[in-house]
């Protein structure tokens, strides 16, 4: 049994024997008070007929005085009157104690009967009113004619009173003595009814004690508990409260409550009030829903619990300065049951802020950590020469972005103007990342571009737009700075013979030393590289899209040794974004080329070569080539052109679209093509360099760019 | 990793003072990072940052903007030290928004003020500097954040 069940017993076995004994005590006042009335008027009785006892005599003996004064002519007077008297208080105090209800005694009756005997006697001589003598001269005084039969009435009443004095007085007395042993009696009883009194008296005063001294000790408990419980609910960090069955919450709830919901006025505030505001409604209905679910009898509590919509709640509330902050609560129910099903429902809230952002925090370490793995894989497989160079140019990118950010700017046109400027820059550092299949540099890069290419759509350009540009900015500039270190611990790691010179030209592997020097921030950009190095990336990025794209094509590559150094970036970034246009527009899938009776394995091929004006660069994919009417369409589409501009183009103006900014054939971006920069961006830099570039097509057999350059200054190439 | 809401809560204490004291809102330009050693004009407030974050948030302007603002609040007096007063002010809008969005994160100091001098910047690994121009009728300000 409970604590509380066995206080309550006890209390009722208190409160029953209290009652008991009050009863008891009730009925020993009630029988006592009735012994003291008959005690009383037993008393009163003794007392009359202890005072009776003497009457008798008394008239008789009055009878005698009485006699005498007579026979000697005496005055009579004061002994009629006495005996008068004497009579009447006899006559008057045995009526008294015969009317009393409840006596009765033989002796009263015997003495009664005696006394009414008596009457004819006494009678007549108490009657007596007359002159008992006559005064004569002769013969003095003498009886006269009343007072001779009054004195024979004397001399009869006073022989009766002989005779019967005595038996009256012993009746008298006999019924005294029985009056006082009645009397005795009574006492004796009453004595035992107040001894039995004081006991109930003491038995009750005694339970008082103990109830009380329980009481107390009960109540000392229960403030013990209550102070426990406060405290605990005070200490608590996690949000306690009963809902009842219209969802509203009881009147006793813990402190952390007021810190996590920053009020205190819970007793009777409904749930729906409680998250009103602080979630969207959608989450509001849903918890509502669920509050009711849990009053259901059928309701499995653990399926109730993998169905909490509250398991995690984001809130917004104010963070006491005026200001607003996030916290993740979770709320857990528990159902309270009684004899009639659920009687509460019990609510545990918890500030989880802190798990949740730890989980997150880790969660973000340990992609970064993936990433960091993924990148020192792929590191793995470039060449930490040009690893370092596209680490150099891509810083420089980069800083020429901050450099284009940097520019004032206060209008919109001002501010777009910059995003054109951004675009050109990232989108060559991606194609770079790619080609060296450098996934999370790239894909940084990417969403870069994503956030340029949401900014461009906006009515109004504001500083306020570029401000995820910027941390978005320094955040890849940190990555950079992190593959850096990275590079410089793989070589660490491998730890290769390349401290000797002579093992550095001839190894095939990873020349460690160059690297370790290389992987140190440059601080300038080299001026000159070769493109031969760039065969190999070239080959990886072709592989890396052709299963991007599920594509299947060959990478044919021949003179690239021959480029000169000025020309080397420009040759590259133009092959970088022609290896991608070929396999995202050019190449077609495998099933496709089946259909077309073509080799499911495409070709593209990039031949360098030295001619009599300069050099020339033919790119040539055997793929889809360019249907001119799908140009003019994709330009109408993307507003470079309107239709009527489109419908007046010729095959050349057409071709020339190729070569627009923001430009490109796709729908949707991806990570290859779809932005419309890229061979803008080539033909600039073609341009720049004084060279020429031009484009043929076949639609359904090929697309060829031919790529015309003036000779080199060869004066300042020098080969690293 | 320091989030545009905390770069925007100093933007925008800076912004709301101009709009509140001259009743003329100022608008910001392109951010951009800090490279090299800060750049600052005549007069500069500063709050240095604890807590969560470390690091400093300055407001830097030059004394012709500082001039029309002070004639913009129908203030008569030009001198030097109310030069000083109105760029701590400044930066105690933008400690007094820092407070009410960070709450007890952040530590954040007594604005100090400085004039034509380079705020000392703490150098700590992961230190983030942003510089964003305050441009404000035809003049322009910097609000440097350098937190880590």
């Amino acid at each position: 049994m409970s604590l509380a069940g066995t206080v309550r017993r006890r209390q009722l076995v208190t409160a029953g024997i209290g009652t008991a004994l009050t009863l008891v005590m009730g009925a020993v006042l009630i029988m006592g008070f009735r012994l003291a009335t008959t005690m009383r008027a037993n008393i009163t009785a003794l007392q009359s007929a202890s005072s009776l006892q003497n009457y008798p005599e008394e008239i008789s003996h009055q009878l005698n005085t009485l006699r005498d004064r007579l026979e000697v002519r005496a005055y009579s007077g004061q002994a009629l009157a006495d005996l008068q008297n004497s009579v009447k208080h006899f006559d008057q105090e045995l009526r008294q104690i015969n009317a009393a209800g409840d006596m009765d005694s033989p002796q009263l009756q015997r003495a009664l009967l005696l006394w009414h005997q008596y009457a004819p006697v006494i009678d007549p001589v108490i009657a007596f009113s007359g002159q008992p003598y006559v005064d004569s001269d002769s013969s003095g005084s003498s009886l006269s004619r009343e007072g001779r039969q009054h004195y024979a009435e004397v001399k009869r009443a006073q022989l009766f009173a002989a005779d019967n004095a005595r038996p009256l007085q012993t009746q008298l007395a006999s019924l005294a003595g029985s009056l006082q042993r009645a009397s005795s009696d009574a006492a004796a009883q009453l004595r035992t009814l107040l001894l039995a009194g004081v006991l109930a008296a003491l038995v009750l005063a005694a339970a008082a004690v103990y109830f009380q001294v329980t009481r107390a000790r009960h109540e000392r408990a229960a403030r013990d508990a209550q102070e426990q419980t406060r405290d605990i609910l005070k200490t608590v960090r996690e949000g306690f409260f009963l809902l009842d069955a219209n969802y509203r919450i009881g009147s006793v709830w813990s402190e952390a409550l007021t810190r996590m919901f920053s009020r205190s006025d819970f007793a009777g505030l409904s749930f729906e009030d409680l998250l009103q505001g602080l979630v969207p409604a959608a989450t509001l209905t849903t918890a509502m829903k669920y509050i009711k679910l849990l009053w259901g009898d059928r309701a499995h509590e653990n399926l109730m619990k993998s169905i909490n919509p509250l398991g995690q709640l984001e809130i917004t509330m104010d963070n006491g300065h005026g200001g607003k902050e996030t916290r993740f609560l979770q709320f857990d129910f528990h159902r309270v049951m009684g004899p009639e099903g659920v009687r509460h429902v019990l609510c545990s809230v918890g500030d989880i802020t802190s798990s949740v952002l730890l989980a997150r925090e880790l969660h973000d370490s340990q992609e970064n950590a993936n990433q960091q793995l993924d990148m020192m894989l792929g590191m793995m497989h470039v060449d930490p020469l040009q690893l370092v160079s596209f680490l150099d140019t891509a810083e420089t990118g980069l800083k020429l972005v901050n450099t284009i950010l940097r520019e004032p700017a206060r209008t919109d046109a001002e501010f777009r103007k910059k995003l054109t400027g951004l675009f050109r820059e990232l989108h060559s550092i991606k194609g770079e990342a790619s080609a060296l299949n450098l996934k999370s540099i790239a894909s940084r890069v990417h969403a870069l571009e994503d956030m340029v290419s949401e900014c461009k759509k906006r009515a109004e350009l504001s500083g306020n737009d570029f401000l995820p540009l910027v941390l978005k900015l320094d955040e890849l500039l940190a990555h950079l700075r992190n593959v850096r270190e990275m590079a410089a611990r793989l070589t660490a790691i491998k730890d290769t013979p390349a401290a000797h010179p002579d093992t550095l030209s001839t190894s095939t592997t990873m020349p460690a030393a160059k690297l370790a020097v290389a992987a140190a921030p440059a601080p300038e950009r080299p001026a000159v590289r070769s493109v031969e190095d760039l065969t190999p990336a070239l080959q990886s990025m072709a592989e890396r899209l052709a299963q991007d794209h599920a594509k299947r094509f060959r990478l044919s590559m021949s003179g690239l040794a021959e480029v000169p150094a000025p020309y080397s970036a420009t040759i590259k970034d133009c092959l970088i974004q022609m290896l991608r246009n070929a396999a995202v527009h050019g190449i077609e899938a495998p099933d496709v080329r089946r259909a077309n009776t073509k080799d499911t394995l495409g070709v593209v091929r990039v031949d360098f070569r030295k001619t009599s004006e300069g050099y020339e660069l033919v790119f040539e994919d055997d793929g889809a080539g360019i249907a001119p009417e799908a140009l003019r369409s994709a330009a109408v589409r993307k507003q470079l052109i309107t239709e009527d501009e489109a419908a007046a183009m010729d095959t050349r103006a057409t071709m020339a679209l190729i070569f627009r900014p923001g430009f490109s054939t796709q729908e949707g971006v991806s990570m290859d093509a779809g932005r419309g920069v890229g061979m803008d961006v080539v033909a600039r830099s073609v341009y720049a360099l004084g060279g020429k570039i031009g484009v043929s097509t076949h639609p359904g057999r090929f697309t060829r760019f031919k790529i015309a350059l003036p000779p080199a200054d060869v004066s300042s190439t020098a080969v690293a | 990793m320091l989030y545009e809401q905390e770069l925007k809560t100093f933007v925008e204490g800076t912004t709301n003072f101009f709009e509140v004291a001259a009743q003329q809102p100022a608008s910001i330009g392109s951010p951009y990072l800090m490279e090299g050693s800060p750049s600052v004009h005549e007069y500069t407030g500063i709050i240095n940052i604890s807590g969560k974050r470390e690091g400093v948030v300055y407001f830097t302007a030059p004394k012709a903007m500082l001039t029309v603002l002070l004639m913009k609040m129908q203030e008569n007096d030009f001198s030097h030290e109310t030069m000083r007063d109105l760029v701590g002010e400044v930066a105690n809008t933008i400690s007094g928004n820092a407070r009410r969005d960070f709450g007890r994160d952040f530590v954040i100091s007594v604005p100090s003020v400085v004039s034509g001098e380079k705020p000392s910047v703490p150098n700590r690994p992961g230190m983030r500097s942003f510089i964003i121009p305050i441009n404000w009728r035809s003049h322009s300000a910097k609000l440097v954040v350098a937190l880590a």
